[in-house]
């Protein structure tokens, strides 16, 4: 396709997405769905600016960036570490995989309840919970990352006298990162989704706790104020975490 | 292989040995955890007088009609955009807009429409299906080996035959991955809104029993959650395999 | 023979295999195995498959450890793989790191050898352009046909600095162009270092045309089976050495060997 072309569906396709707002906007307007449920775009937008400007949304969201974050961060740290020792070791492997392919499809969301019990309503609470649900997919995606390591190259690491630290840093875990980033990728995800589960949950400051609040005060411009920015961070995350995957990983394109 | 196999059970069985006895020794907690034999006691008692398995149907209805209306609706969008590469660069946009919103975020949404029920929880998961099958199915047909859209266009064969006879049976496997995938996120999903809000199922028997200090009861449902998302899954690769061979879950795996 | 005399007049051996038998997984792979390398020369081993040619490159590299006997190098016994032995496989593509670029394949064996950092960077635009990827030398493996990433793996192998180049069948999966370039290259990169070369192949011409000596192994379990000296003059070129009558004799010799190791089993 010449880049004219791409442009140019680009533009149609933004046109698109456009005429669906207009499309919202007019059926607000003619209020064939009551106004109580659907804002039009308009009102929406204005609860947005209004959101930040006066009523402290801009506090929600950090409130939320900061409970994934942390959850976040703190279990990939784990995840790698842990998956490096688990997974530079066949024997290790074997002991452990079975347990976190067991523990995989289990609902995540179902270790809040336990957490409250342990932590009650509290921010330490969000964060062991976004840990310990974004900790599982990327310990066995690391350890799958290990135990995919080429074993010829472990052969060259053999030949060349490396120690066992040396062929983790430069042979296993550069190799491993493709799996890893992965890992971190849809973990992000679940990270975001915890975040507001727990901030509906335990009432804590957040997006999920604004969205509640205004739902349950029939507020909806400012609901769909509070969806449209979740929806923003989500896009920004995947974004974010796809561009550091695009630079980490730039060798995997091939000719 | 199999000493393998029970290689792997060696550390669950430790760890829950040791929060047997840590539990049993320091009654401490007592109110906030409970002992795993006091858990699979109140798994046992639930189960006998049907309160558990009530539950477990709400929730795997909720699961699967959730999973029935947003897996149709991604399916059909998928094989249309990736059959009509315009129609994909035209809805792009919009896709990828929508897309990243959580689909607990649409929670307060779903609320106020449908107030608590069945149909707030088919609402949520039908979002999460819908997108899920969507960009597998779509990038399914995308892959769909051009030699045999070749031999379909050398055929002659109508637009509609061309994919009932040859798109969708190539792109099948790959499509079932795509529905197992969906399926497993449902009843996740499925479990999450009863926890946060909708007042049924699983999940909120689960938030019933922490207020109520129960917390053998609870970690019984943590367990028969575990247990019946294990199922689920294995039920859906044994599907998986029994239909395509070990070829198409391996593939999946990557 | 005057020459031989020679030898072990002038030169000393590297290499000693001593009665070297290796069992794998409950099987034999190798008995009593007897060779002596000497410094400098290109040793080429050739078998059918399954003769143990590439176990016995890796007994040489220190990758295996023999069950019997003993393998000496430089009078020592060979117990681990060392700094200056260097293995090239013939699987190119799965023994490069595909996350570095040229320069970064070449600096792992320096990293490796705990080279100071300052003194790297000659020493791996010295190895790449010993193998004629100066220019490439910002690439990826993904990047580079067949032929240069096994130039890749060699200038890695050099930049080791070793004595003795342990290459298992190196050009065996690239055309038959490419190879024949490549021949001359090692020949001329031999010429130039003066490392011991060990080299396993089973394509019989690329023995007799590369080596100073031919050993042939027979099959199951692996032993030596014939040995001949090669009275070829070098330099040698691809079209005159492989028209003169004692190629044709000595690949007569070898070709009829292999066929009788396999009417064997």
């Amino acid at each position: 396709m010449t880049p004219l072309a791409q442009i140019s569906w680009r533009i149609a396709s933004f046109a698109f997405a456009a005429s669906l707002v207009v499309a919202w906007q007019l059926v607000a307007n003619a209020q064939l769905i009551s106004p109580i449920f659907l804002p039009g775009p308009d009102r929406a937008w204005a609860a947005l600016v209004n959101g930040f400007t006066d009523r402290g949304l801009g506090g929600k969201l950090v409130g939320t960036l900061r409970h994934m974050t942390f959850g976040w961060l703190a279990a990939s740290i784990a995840a790698i570490a842990l998956g490096s020792l688990i997974g530079s070791s066949r024997r290790a492997r074997i002991y452990v995989a079975p347990s976190l392919e067991f523990l995989r499809p289990l609902p995540v969301s179902a270790i809040i309840p336990v957490a409250i019990a342990l932590y009650g309503l509290s921010e330490g609470m969000a964060i062991f919970v976004i840990a310990f649900g974004t900790l599982w997919p990327m310990l066995l995606a690391t350890i799958q990352g290990y135990a995919g390591v080429e074993p010829r190259l472990l052969e060259v690491a053999r030949a060349l006298n490396l120690s066992r630290l040396e062929t983790v840093t430069k042979i296993s875990l550069p190799s491993a990162m493709p799996d890893i980033l992965a890992g971190m990728r849809v973990s992000l995800t679940v990270a975001l989704i915890l975040s507001v589960v727990c901030e509906i949950v335990a009432g804590l400051d957040g997006l999920g706790q604004w969205i509640l609040i205004s739902a349950r005060m029939f507020r909806s411009p400012d609901l769909f104020a509070g969806v449209i920015l979740l929806g923003a961070v989500g896009y920004l995350a995947a974004a974010i975490i796809a561009e550091v995957e695009r630079r980490l990983l730039a060798w995997r394109k091939t000719h | 292989m199999s000493s393998d196999r029970l290689k792997g059970l060696i550390l669950p069985a430790l760890a829950v040995l040791a929060f047997e006895i840590w539990l049993r020794a320091f009654p401490i907690a007592s109110d906030a955890l409970a002992p795993p034999s006091a858990a699979v006691m109140a798994l046992a008692q639930g189960l006998a007088d049907g309160s558990v398995l009530l539950a477990t149907r709400d929730t795997l209805l909720g699961a699967i009609i959730g999973l029935g209306i947003g897996s149709s609706i991604g399916l059909l969008l998928g094989v249309l955009t990736g059959l009509l590469p315009p129609l994909d660069r035209l809805l792009e946009v919009s896709i990828e807009s929508i897309r990243p919103i959580p689909s607990v975020a649409l929670l307060p949404i779903g609320l106020m429409v449908f107030g608590f029920g069945y149909a707030l929880e088919f609402s949520i998961v039908a979002k999460t299906c819908l997108f899920a099958t969507l960009i597998l199915t779509r990038s399914a047909v995308r892959g769909v080996e051009p030699r045999l859209m070749e031999v379909a266009r050398a055929l002659r064969l109508s637009p509609f035959a061309r994919v009932t006879k040859i798109v969708l049976p190539a792109a099948l496997p790959q499509i079932f991955v795509a529905f197992r995938l969906a399926a497993g996120a449902a009843l996740i999903v499925a479990v999450t809104v009863e926890i946060t809000i909708n007042p049924q199922g699983l999940g909120h028997a689960m938030m019933t029993a922490q207020q109520a200090l129960r917390p053998d009861v609870m970690l019984g449902y943590l367990l028969w959650i575990g247990i019946v998302g294990f199922l689920w899954n294995a039920a859906l690769l044994l599907a998986q395999r029994h239909l395509f061979g070990r070829a198409a879950v391996s593939e999946a795996m990557r | 023979m005057t020459d031989s005399a020679m030898n072990s007049a002038g030169r000393q051996s590297l290499y000693e295999f001593r009665d070297v038998g290796l069992t794998l997984g409950g099987k034999l792979i190798l008995n009593g195995i007897e060779i002596t390398v000497r410094k400098g020369e290109i040793l080429c081993i050739v078998g059918a498959s399954g003769c143990g040619k590439t176990t016995l490159l890796r007994l040489a590299g220190g990758l295996y450890r023999p069950s019997q006997g003993s393998v000496l190098f430089d009078g020592a016994p060979m117990t681990m793989p060392r700094q200056d032995v260097a293995i090239i496989f013939q699987d190119y593509g799965r023994a490069l790191l595909p996350w570095r670029t040229a320069t970064g394949n070449v600096a792992l064996a320096l990293e490796a050898a705990k080279v100071p950092a300052a003194e790297r960077k000659g020493r791996i635009e010295a190895s790449l352009a010993k193998v004629g990827l100066a220019d490439h030398a910002d690439k990826y493996p993904t990047e580079m046909s067949g032929g240069m990433q096994q130039r890749l793996q060699i200038a890695r192998c050099l930049a080791q600095e070793p004595q003795a180049l342990l290459m298992d069948e190196p050009f065996g999966a690239l055309d038959a162009m490419t190879r024949q370039s490549l021949q001359d290259e090692t020949l001329a990169l031999h010429a130039d270092s003066g490392a011991t070369i060990i080299f396993v192949t089973h394509d019989l011409e690329e023995a007799i045309y590369l080596g100073d000596r031919v050993i042939g192994l027979l099959p199951h379990p692996g032993r030596v089976g014939i040995e001949i000296d090669v009275h070829l003059p070098r330099p040698r070129s691809q079209l005159a050495t492989r028209e003169e009558p004692e190629f044709l004799r000595l690949r007569r010799e070898l070709f009829d060997f292999i066929e009788k190791s396999e009417g064997h089993r």
